[in-house]
């Protein structure tokens, strides 16, 4: 960690354990800069599971992807802003750092290990020509090589060249020779207790999320097993190392609905039992309040609202919070009706200033095309209820 | 059910398309002119031109001729090879093991470089590295054989000396045993090391030569796959997980990449096979190519048939078989997700 | 972006636009669709130059008395290197200007690729729509006729069809058609058959139209993509395979071929002279590349989905 980082020491609140600070994510076109991410801010408390809410192409895929720099570099280009985070267990103790200031080398240390992320699609974000043990084993292969040894039997067992061959291999930066070499007695007998070793660590971590017959389950491929399944392997392949941060982006969308709630309790129980703090990124507003101990709702590249789940809920500040809520079909509505917010998501190229949701705007006034609204709490009673709209600032 | 179909449905095919082509070449041989033009002299007298003819059966119809060549081959007989003066069976054997040898190492060469070229291009999309080898696949399906060796040629035989023409030094090979006739094995089964490294000293020009145009191929497909591969989920899911850069292209890209590549590979087998005509001709090199060069400049019926035969059997059971493994592995895709 | 223009048939016309207009339009976005193609325009531009060096070849150099197609002899310029004062490229062994024998083998390979294209394209096209419109039996047996023709190696048949006619230029060109019709007539077969399922073929059926009319204006225009894709592709192979005859030996000697050329040119290889077949052989080169880019890139515009083997 550079020297610049120790400033940020105590930068962060004690309870929280991330927090995004004015993140600009932007996108190199023909047409110009796409602002994908204009000036993003929002914290997420320590054991809590945060939900990032709004709809297709505002965004939120980008800002979770961005915490462990997954956006590709071009087209993407970081324009600004800082993800402060609190590493749990690393090994000099609780650090704070700037995700975004770490170099590849760093960032991997921490992705999958500190940070891990659930894609929308398991069927997709498996590698189908893998089996699932393969998969699963590399999260421990790359972060728990001392685990690994010990479930092999041969921790502090080994010397020399040996030593340096398994660590290799199970590193997986054996080239061919070694490879080799480790098919042939005597290297082989080490290599096939480092295999049983790996393969009781997946068999574990599949058993964590409930999945039954773990040691049948781990020599199938992905496209052998249902989309719940899947889910659980994804899952159980991100908490294998306890990470301090789960991102879930959409895990549940392309699940049939009685199996989104299984794997929902899943992911809530897991939270609770190993204190993970939890980034859910939905598009479903009922979806995420259920599950959801604050929302931040996001639109056009911008956070429009923050506050706890039911606040939100129930007293939305923001017009398009306001209108997301009315939308969802509900006991209360009319029969037959159904409330859409009218117009279209702006083009993000270059945007002008002034409020985003301008046009579709029931509620907006004269100033509301001019100037840009800030997130800011609602009143200094309520400081955790946060809202970007110029009905609101005094 | 549909893939056991498939194959019989080839299979039963099979027989078919080879007494076609039969037909066809034997058919070639009646159209143009003297068949046995070139076993005749002027110093012949006709009676002797008479019972030459009388001989291969020429005053017979046809469809009769026909059948007295194929009668001829099931028992091993295949002809007279006026080019090397011997009958065909005889010649044959020894350089069809020249052939293999260069047609296997050209394939070595082909799909080795290929794979790794089209890989490197495709991790680097865009960068100049990639523009290059683009430029090297593209030009790979248009280069002339001919051409491209000459430059070899004049490159690395005349202006560098690095390289000798021919398939080895006499003065090694004939005191060493040929088992298997591939020169690079007998020797290390001689234990003659000397010979091995001359023996692959003469390989390597022809080899790269010959496998120009399919690197160029497999390079391109690789490439286009490995890009495509890189867009999909699993490889941001596996960098999610902290995996090495290193790992995440090889283990599993490339591996998954590796499988539509695998048909072209199939494919370039044709490209082998016509490339060794030209390939052996200009490398000197003794095999089935060259002798069938010649066996076209001197009328060498005998030789054009079998050749023609030989290749077409060749080519038709290889693109079976690679028929066969593209819709076995469609099938396994499609029943996959 | 380049605009897609899959499947854009003649049957989906503007309401108000006359056939002829509708025609004009989709062949023009096609065309700019092409042109977006760098690596495309630069295949074009040297498809042009060829084809400039060819049309203009009596005007570029003087043309050799009595028969232009055969290589000058200047017994005392022989041998002589490239930048020579009158022979930029060098000569051959036998005194031939190298230069001459680049241009006018350009006009020799246009020949052969214009004539062994046009025949193999009405060749196949006849033979295919026949099997394709007929079906049945008639269809089994000329497919099989064609699969077995497809059993032999290109290269191979050809080189086995030119051994038994007779090294000279015009067997070639024969051999080259008896071995490429059958792409064609493939390509054809696939197309009538394809188009015969759609429903504005029905339609002409009901309205009356006889079979010929229905295949002239229906079928035949809507077939064109991948014929021209693939004779596109052609003018740029069979000059690549007809040199490669030629250099085998079956063609005529000392005519400005650049196949010939190159062969005639290995005598001097060994003593250094690496000109004679080094120049005539980058021609067949760029020749094929310039072809084989056009081709590609008409290819990604009209049917961006399918890759054809070659």
């Amino acid at each position: 960690m550079s020297p610049d980082n120790l400033d940020i020491q105590n930068s962060l609140d004690k309870d929280l354990i991330a927090s995004v600070t004015d993140l600009k994510v932007y996108f190199e076109s023909k047409q110009g800069m796409v602002h994908s991410v204009d000036g993003v801010s929002f914290d997420i408390v320590d054991g809590e599971m945060m939900g990032l809410v709004g709809e297709t192409g505002c965004g939120k895929s980008v800002t979770a992807r961005t915490f462990m720099q997954l956006v590709q570099s071009p087209p993407g280009v970081l324009a600004g802003g800082n993800i402060k985070f609190r590493s749990k267990n690393s090994k000099s103790g609780s650090q704070v750092i700037d995700l975004l200031d770490l170099s590849e080398n760093q960032i991997r240390e921490l992705r999958g290990e500190r940070i891990a992320m659930i894609f929308q699609d398991p069927g997709k974000a498996l590698n189908p020509g893998l089996t699932i043990r393969t998969q699963i084993a590399e999260v421990f292969q790359e972060h728990r090589e001392n685990d690994v040894l010990e479930k092999a039997g041969l921790k502090n067992k080994l010397t020399g060249v040996t030593e340096y061959f398994v660590k290799k291999y199970i590193k997986q930066e054996a080239g061919f020779l070694v490879t080799t070499l480790l098919k042939i007695p005597p290297l082989s007998t080490y290599k096939k207790k480092i295999d049983n070793g790996i393969n009781r660590l997946v068999a574990e971590a599949l058993e964590e999320t409930q999945i039954p017959n773990p040691t049948k389950v781990m020599e199938r491929f992905p496209h052998e097993l249902s989309g719940g399944m899947k889910q659980r392997v994804m899952i159980a392949q991100a908490i294998a190392c306890n990470p301090d941060l789960l991102i879930a982006d959409e895990p549940t969308t392309a699940l049939d609905v009685t199996v989104q709630a299984r794997v929902l309790d899943l992911i809530k129980e897991l939270q609770k039992r190993h204190k993970t703090s939890v980034l859910y990124i939905s598009h479903d507003l009922s979806l995420v309040r259920r599950i959801c101990d604050r929302i931040a709702v996001m639109y056009a590249g911008q956070i429009v609202e923050t506050g706890d789940a039911e606040t939100i809920f129930n007293q939305p500040k923001h017009p398009y919070t306001q209108g997301l809520i009315n939308a969802l079909p509900s006991m209360s509505h009319e029969r037959g009706k159904l409330e859409a917010i009218e117009g279209i998501v702006p083009e993000l190229i270059e945007p002008e200033p002034g409020c985003r949701f301008v046009s579709r705007c029931k509620r907006r006034k004269a100033n509301c095309k001019k100037i840009d609204p800030k997130l800011q709490p609602i009143s200094e009673v309520d400081k955790s209820h946060k809202v970007a709209c110029l009905l609101y600032e005094s | 059910m549909q893939i056991r179909d498939y194959i019989i449905r080839r299979l039963m095919i099979l027989p078919i398309l080879i007494i076609g082509t039969s037909i066809i070449v034997f058919a070639l041989t009646r159209i143009g002119g003297s068949p046995i033009g070139i076993y005749l002299s002027h110093e012949m007298s006709p009676a002797e031109v008479q019972e030459m003819k009388e001989r291969f059966h020429l005053d017979k119809p046809v469809p009769i001729q026909y059948f007295y060549w194929i009668k001829g081959v099931s028992q091993g007989d295949l002809g007279w090879s006026g080019v090397a003066s011997a009958p065909v069976v005889d010649v044959f054997p020894k350089k069809f093991a020249a052939t293999m040898e260069l047609a296997i190492a050209a394939g070595i060469v082909a799909v080795s470089l290929g794979i790794a070229m089209g890989t490197f291009a495709g991790a680097r999309r865009n960068k100049i590295s990639d523009h290059i080898i683009r430029v090297v696949s593209v030009s790979g399906a248009s280069m002339p054989l001919f051409w491209f060796a000459i430059l070899l040629l004049i490159i690395f035989w005349v202006w560098l000396g690095w390289f000798p023409i021919g398939r080895s030094d006499p003065n090694l090979f004939e005191a060493i045993p040929h088992p298997t006739g591939f020169y690079t094995i007998d020797a290390l089964l001689a234990g003659d090391f000397s010979a091995f490294r001359d023996a692959i000293w003469h390989l390597i020009m022809p080899a790269v030569a010959l496998g120009y145009g399919a690197t160029a191929i497999i390079a391109r497909m690789m490439r286009s796959s490995l890009i495509e591969e890189l867009q999909e989920d699993y490889v941001d899911a596996a960098k999610a997980k902290g995996l090495a850069e290193r790992v995440v292209l090889k283990k599993h890209a490339r591996r998954n990449a590796l499988v539509p590549t695998v048909t072209v590979i199939g494919l370039t087998f044709g490209f082998l096979l016509q490339g060794t005509v030209v390939a052996e001709i200009i490398f000197r090199w003794p095999g089935l190519g060259r002798w069938m060069a010649s066996a076209v400049l001197r009328g060498d019926q005998a030789t054009i048939m079998t050749y023609v035969m030989f290749t077409s059997i060749l080519f038709l059971f290889v693109n079976l078989v690679v028929d066969i493994i593209y819709a076995y592995l469609d099938r396994r895709v499609v029943l996959g997700d | 972006m380049v605009k897609n223009t899959q499947n854009l048939e003649i049957d989906e016309v503007g309401f108000n636009d006359s056939a002829f207009k509708v025609r004009l339009k989709r062949n023009l976005e096609i065309l700019s669709n092409v042109l977006a193609n760098p690596t495309t325009v630069l295949g074009l531009i040297i498809v042009i130059l060829m084809l400039a060096m060819a049309i203009f070849a009596p005007i570029i150099t003087e043309p050799n008395t009595p028969d232009p197609y055969q290589m000058p002899r200047d017994w005392k310029a022989a041998r002589s290197a490239p930048l020579t004062p009158g022979h930029i490229l060098g000569t051959t062994n036998r005194g031939g200007d190298v230069f001459y024998g680049v241009v006018w083998g350009a006009r020799t390979s246009l020949k052969l690729s214009i004539l062994v294209v046009t025949l193999t394209v009405v060749l196949g096209v006849i033979i295919g729509s026949v099997a394709g419109i007929v079906g049945g039996k008639v269809d089994e047996i000329l497919m099989r006729i064609v699969d077995v023709f497809l059993s032999i190696p290109e290269l191979i048949f050809a080189l086995a069809i030119a051994a038994i006619l007779g090294p000279s230029f015009t067997n070639i060109i024969l051999a080259l058609v008896v071995v490429f019709w059958v792409k064609y007539a493939r390509i054809m077969r696939a197309q009538v058959i394809r188009i015969k399922q759609r429903e504005y073929v029905d339609a002409a059926k009901i309205m009356g139209a006889s079979k010929l009319q229905i295949y002239l204006k229906d079928i035949l225009p809507n077939s064109f993509s991948p014929v021209m894709v693939q004779a596109t592709l052609d003018m740029g192979n069979i000059v690549l395979v007809g040199a490669t005859l030629s250099f085998i030996g079956l063609s005529e000697a000392g005519i400005a071929e650049w196949g010939v050329l190159v062969s005639e040119g290995q005598a001097g290889i060994s003593a250094g002279r690496w000109w004679a077949s080094t120049f005539p052989g980058l021609m067949v080169f760029l020749w094929a590349l310039a072809f084989n880019l056009v081709g590609d890139g008409l290819r990604d515009v009209l049917d961006p989905r399918t890759e054809t083997k070659r």
